[in-house]
């Protein structure tokens, strides 16, 4: 991979020209079809752009008590790891040279919600708090299955290359993996039945209850980037490999679109369960999905 | 499954929201914008009196008077229209409209107070008429 191919997908597809738009447009499609499939309207194609352009023209109050750099910082750093996660997608054939690896994705992916768990006890508000303390023991709770899904396909193949881990032929245990990360992505990006971290109803949002004008703003750009990047790993895992760049680009950006409906429709047909009920539910019931992918992992390793 | 089958349902049954202008069909005696007839108020200002939100201002003048109402601080409760005896009140039958400025479905009117009605000349008691009435019987008879 030359320079110009680099710096292209970085910053032109799947890097930020590509997905700060992907990300507005599935924050729409997610609240279009939630709203759809509820009897209402919906918002209006723009109005995750319009939101984004009202928060960032307005201004932050002055919050007594709390560091001001610190609590810029955290979206911030949320916004560059979700963009770099993005960007670190395997979609277009590379040609050799720096694609970075999945222990960077990896990183990259759940560097967010790092951010979000820092920001809530940042901002010294009791409902921040409550919200940063359900994220984390959300994030121990998915990140088991998560992580060993992926972990298991990339260990059968004795290869932690993405480019390698997207072009896999298609294999039960390959299957088995995006099944178990499609179960943890309604967690990672925080919506119905797993929305308890930035529950609106319970504890204002929670960790976003002291965030206002540009701050917020960054916020929702980088749940917007989490979308894209969570939705294009299991794009890029579930794609079949095309030659053909622009084949390859297309098939990445339906297949994301058929994810975030997947999910909304899950979100939608969903209420709200407890983190008791949460934290259960990941540590019994879909830890059934990491062993499985283990055990095969292990099997398919020795096999060959 | 019954929620699958519900979100399936609602996905192609249309929405029950509307899109903006659009309103809402209103119900039968729906309390809306309250308009003022000049032509019929005394200026007894008893719709101020009545007024709990404040919507309505009465300032009194030597000749006239001006009565302004603000929708903004209105409740909508009518008992404003139900308490003015000449019928100068009244309440619309529709959502009130959607304003962006503040204060622009205020509106003032400066009323000429009419001449008070000269009281009728006292008629001479009939020569058969009873000479005196209980008090109780009198208070209980129509004006």
């Amino acid at each position: 991979m030359n320079l110009t191919t680099a710096l292209a997908r970085l910053l032109i597809f799947p890097g930020l020209l590509f997905a700060v738009p992907a990300a507005w447009f599935f924050l729409w499609v997610e609240r279009k079809s939630v709203a759809l499939m509820q009897g209402r309207i919906g918002p209006p194609f723009m109005q995750p752009f319009y939101d984004f352009i009202k928060l960032l023209g307005k201004s932050t109050p002055p919050r007594s008590g709390v560091g001001g750099l610190l609590m810029m910082m955290w979206p911030l750093l949320a916004v560059s790891a979700a963009a770099g996660a993005v960007g670190m997608l395997p979609v277009l054939p590379s040609s050799g040279g720096f694609e970075g690896d999945l222990i960077l994705l990896l990183a990259l992916l759940e560097l967010p919600s790092m951010c979000v768990i820092a920001a809530g006890f940042s901002s010294r508000s009791i409902f921040g708090e409550i919200g940063s303390a359900r994220e984390a023991a959300l994030s121990v709770s998915y990140n088991v299955v998560f992580l060993l899904a992926i972990v298991s396909i990339a260990a059968s193949q004795h290869t932690f290359r993405l480019e390698a881990l997207a072009h896999l032929p298609a294999s039960p245990l390959h299957w088995l993996g995006v099944l178990a990360i499609l179960v943890c992505l309604p967690a990672k990006l925080h919506i119905n039945p797993f929305s308890l971290p930035n529950a609106e109803q319970e504890i204002y949002s929670g960790p976003m209850v002291e965030y206002a004008g540009p701050e917020l703003a960054m916020w929702e750009l980088s749940h917007g980037l989490e979308w894209v990047a969570a939705t294009g790993l299991v794009a890029t895992l579930a794609a079949p490999h095309f030659a053909a760049w622009w084949l390859a680009a297309m098939v990445f950006v339906a297949l994301s679109f058929v994810v975030v409906l997947l999910l909304s429709a899950t979100a939608a047909a969903t209420a709200r369960l407890q983190i008791d009920t949460t934290v259960r539910f990941y540590w019994q019931c879909t830890l059934i999905f990491a062993v499985l992918a283990i055990s095969s992992a292990l099997f398919m390793r020795f096999k060959s | 499954m019954n929620i699958l089958t519900m979100l399936w349902r609602n996905l192609w049954g249309g929405s029950r929201t509307l899109l903006f202008p659009a309103r809402p069909k209103v119900t039968k005696g729906y309390r809306g914008l309250v308009r003022f007839d000049p032509a019929l108020c005394t200026g007894c200002a008893i719709c101020r009196f009545r007024c709990t939100a404040r919507a309505i201002e009465f300032k009194a003048a030597k000749g006239e008077f001006t009565w302004s109402y603000d929708p903004g601080q209105c409740t909508f409760c009518g008992r404003c229209v139900e308490g003015c005896k000449t019928h100068a009140l009244s309440q619309d039958s529709q959502c009130p409209p959607v304003y962006l400025t503040i204060g622009a479905l205020k509106n003032s009117y400066t009323v000429a107070r009419k001449p008070a009605p000269k009281p009728a000349a006292a008629a001479p008691p009939a020569a058969a008429a009873p000479t005196s009435i209980p008090a109780q019987e009198a208070r209980n008879e129509p004006a």
